[in-house]
């Protein structure tokens, strides 16, 4: 691509495991959506294996699922990077994307300098070949809406300049 | 042993991370009626439903879903899967296959070893158990090693990722492995490009290892601390070896020694099941994998109790040396260091620097072998498929995958035994050494979180569900309950490293 994308959507999670295939799902209907020239990629990895999906964008929109226990199924929150605080001593195994992204500014590689997070509160993540739960495959529609705006409003913003 | 039911009434302390996002372990201690610890618990929640998935697929679809499974060492499953498909339709891949397929296979091990001792493993070596929880991080460990050392991690890790994509197809998800071979050959000039990276990957291997003498091997707290009596289990060791019993991570007969480090049994991996067995408990869905002969004992060490051990540590002390020269001359003063088998948890950071070495000259050795670049890649499979098992040591351990199909090789039944799984009871018995020593009469100390978290950290165990990773902005916290359930206590850990008593 010429020019840098602005605004990247990543949709995490993976198709084989029930509520988890929200964040895939709604990648590929924004994709539908906005055509080819939106930057929208997809992962089912983690910790660093995410690096490569983030370098070369501004800003990120990530689309996942979380498990909090404190909100129904189904239930969307969009949450900036500063409101999410980091847990210090997770397994080492899984490297948040949040880690990953403080090591590669720290390490001056262009990774985006904002994000936000729309989060889908996920009932079942770990059943393989399930079906999403009927509440959060409701949800796709809204987090398309969502995602699909900060989208367009950068295309705007491109267009403009 | 604890049931259900009498579990229940205990008093029990919880530290659970909520979600998923950061992994999904849960540390459960249930205290006596004295206050002190009876029993205390590693949970994680296993992947369900994987052989009703898996039945009446094509087995051919294996190593694509099931490296789709895991979001963290994809090359491991579809490594092993497609072993278990050679042996399903009983056919020998050619020379030239077998080693591309270990090519790429190290060329994943290098990575993942690196980034673990880097930027997973560090914050307890690199940066300190004793620091501050909010350096203990990946920040913490640039400001340590210099943003000069991680850049050359990262830059490192690209490189290897651009081979795995030249010879594997995909850099995180290979697809190159096939029934008897893999999909395409190895040209003169990849075969170059491997060189050409492996020897700087050996460079960057020697260089970590000094960074490691130098942060920690000088550092007699962390040597005290990697010696502690709190995390030394004198269990079995279980590894891949060659025919010179030498570590490899690829191909091999798997090869048990006791305690003592005396050999125990040495089996072509197709017969795992002569020789492990697995062990249910009421209080988690991860089964507990043992030897057979010993025979499950509780959770207890010794040569009377079948719970053994695998990854890097295990392989070490299974293993009788490795076979590229500077490895082997790392692996001695590693046993020269810390005696042999070593049984101290806390040494696997060290022992995965002596295999991210051992990678690097594997894959220089694969690279130069002229072999390599034959365009024989492929034997057609003839035979009926019926059953098959692949078996790769993983970077967390010895990896099982199992597969029984019909006469069209469609799967009737599949298994699949990983690391973590192998590992279980260990974890299980050194998180309960731990919390022992720490909890006495209810009294829960503040620094426990860290303690019992380290005695699992070290073997980093593979939180199956957790396919990719948000930081959660839940805190971690323990929960102190009395007989009747009731919350006698709240411990609350926030991110910024703060605890709380409610």
């Amino acid at each position: 691509m010429e020019t840098m994308a602005r605004v990247r959507l990543l949709g995490l999670g993976n198709e084989l495991l029930a509520d988890d295939a929200f964040g895939i799902r709604v990648a590929r209907e924004v994709h539908r959506r906005l055509g080819p020239g939106a930057d929208i990629v997809t992962s089912s990895a983690a910790g660093f294996h995410l690096l490569d999906d983030i370098v070369g964008a501004e800003h990120l929109v990530v689309v996942d699922t979380v498990q909090t226990g404190s909100a129904r199924p189904g239930a969307l929150r969009i949450l900036h990077e500063d409101q999410v605080r980091p847990m210090p001593d997770g397994s080492p195994h899984f490297l948040g994307l949040f880690d990953v992204l403080r090591a590669a500014r720290k390490l001056g590689l262009q990774v985006p300098a904002d994000v936000t997070i729309i989060a889908v509160e996920a009932s079942d993540c770990i059943t393989v070949g399930g079906t999403m739960h009927p509440d959060v495959e409701a949800a796709i529609d809204q987090a398309v809406e969502l995602s699909g705006r900060l989208l367009r409003v950068d295309e705007a913003c491109r267009a403009r300049s | 042993m604890a049931t259900a039911t009498s579990i229940e009434s205990k008093r029990r302390i919880t530290i659970d991370p909520i979600t998923r996002l950061e992994g999904h372990g849960k540390i459960e201690i249930f205290l006596d009626s004295k206050g002190d610890v009876e029993r205390a618990f590693f949970q994680v929640p296993e992947l369900r439903g994987f052989e009703k998935f898996a039945q009446g697929r094509q087995a051919e679809d294996m190593p694509q879903i099931t490296s789709r499974i895991c979001g963290v060492c994809p090359t491991a499953h579809h490594m092993a899967s497609t072993k278990a498909l050679d042996a399903l339709y009983g056919v020998t891949p050619p020379p030239a296959a077998r080693k591309i397929r270990e090519l790429v296979y190290n060329t994943f091990m290098v990575e993942d070893h690196a980034l673990h001792f880097y930027f997973l493993g560090g914050p307890d070596f690199v940066v300190g158990p004793t620091a501050p929880a909010a350096e203990r991080n990946v920040l913490g460990v640039i400001a340590k090693v210099g943003v000069e050392t991680a850049t050359k991690v990262i830059a490192m890790r690209r490189r290897l990722r651009e081979l795995m994509a030249l010879a594997a197809g995909k850099p995180i998800h290979p697809v190159f492995g096939v029934p008897g071979g893999v999909a395409k050959a190895l040209s003169r000039e990849n075969a170059e490009q491997f060189r050409i990276v492996a020897d700087e990957a050996v460079q960057f291997a020697r260089f970590t290892l000094g960074l490691f003498e130098k942060v920690v091997l000088a550092n007699s707290g962390y040597v005290d601390l990697i010696r502690s009596d709190l995390f030394t289990h004198r269990t079995y060791y279980m590894g891949l070896v060659d025919e010179k019993n030498h570590v490899n991570f690829y191909h091999g007969q798997l090869r048990v020694v006791l305690p003592d480090g005396a050999e125990w049994a040495r089996f072509s991996p197709d017969r795992y099941q002569d020789f492990i067995a697995e062990h249910a408990e009421p209080w988690s869905y991860m089964k507990f994998c043992y030897l057979k002969t010993p025979g499950w004992r509780g959770f207890a060490d010794g040569p009377q109790s079948g719970i053994y051990c695998v990854a890097p540590l295990a392989r070490l002390n299974a293993a009788d040396g490795m076979a590229t020269p500077l490895a082997h001359e790392a692996y001695l003063k590693y046993c020269g260091t810390l005696g042999k088998p070593v049984h101290q948890t806390l040494a696997n950071h060290w022992a995965r620097l002596v295999e991210l070495l051992y990678a690097a000259e594997r894959m220089k050795q694969l690279a130069d072998d002229p072999e390599i670049t034959d365009t024989t890649v492929r034997a057609i499979p003839t035979a009926a498929p019926r059953e098959g098992i692949g078996v790769v040591e993983a970077p967390r351990g010895t990896l099982f995958h199992h597969y029984q199909t019909d006469e069209h090789g469609l799967i009737t039944k599949a298994n699949l035994i990983v690391a973590t799984q192998n590992n279980a009871a260990r974890i299980a018995m050194g998180i309960d050494k731990v919390a022992r020593g720490l909890v006495k009469a209810s009294t829960v100390d503040d620094g426990i979180l860290n303690m019992v978290e380290m005695a699992f950290r070290a073997y980093d165990p593979c939180l199956g569900c957790a396919t990719h990773a948000l930081p959660g902005s839940m805190p971690l916290f323990v929960l102190l309950r009395g007989p009747n359930g009731a919350v006698l206590t709240t411990l609350r850990r926030d991110g910024d490293g703060a605890i709380h008593r409610d």
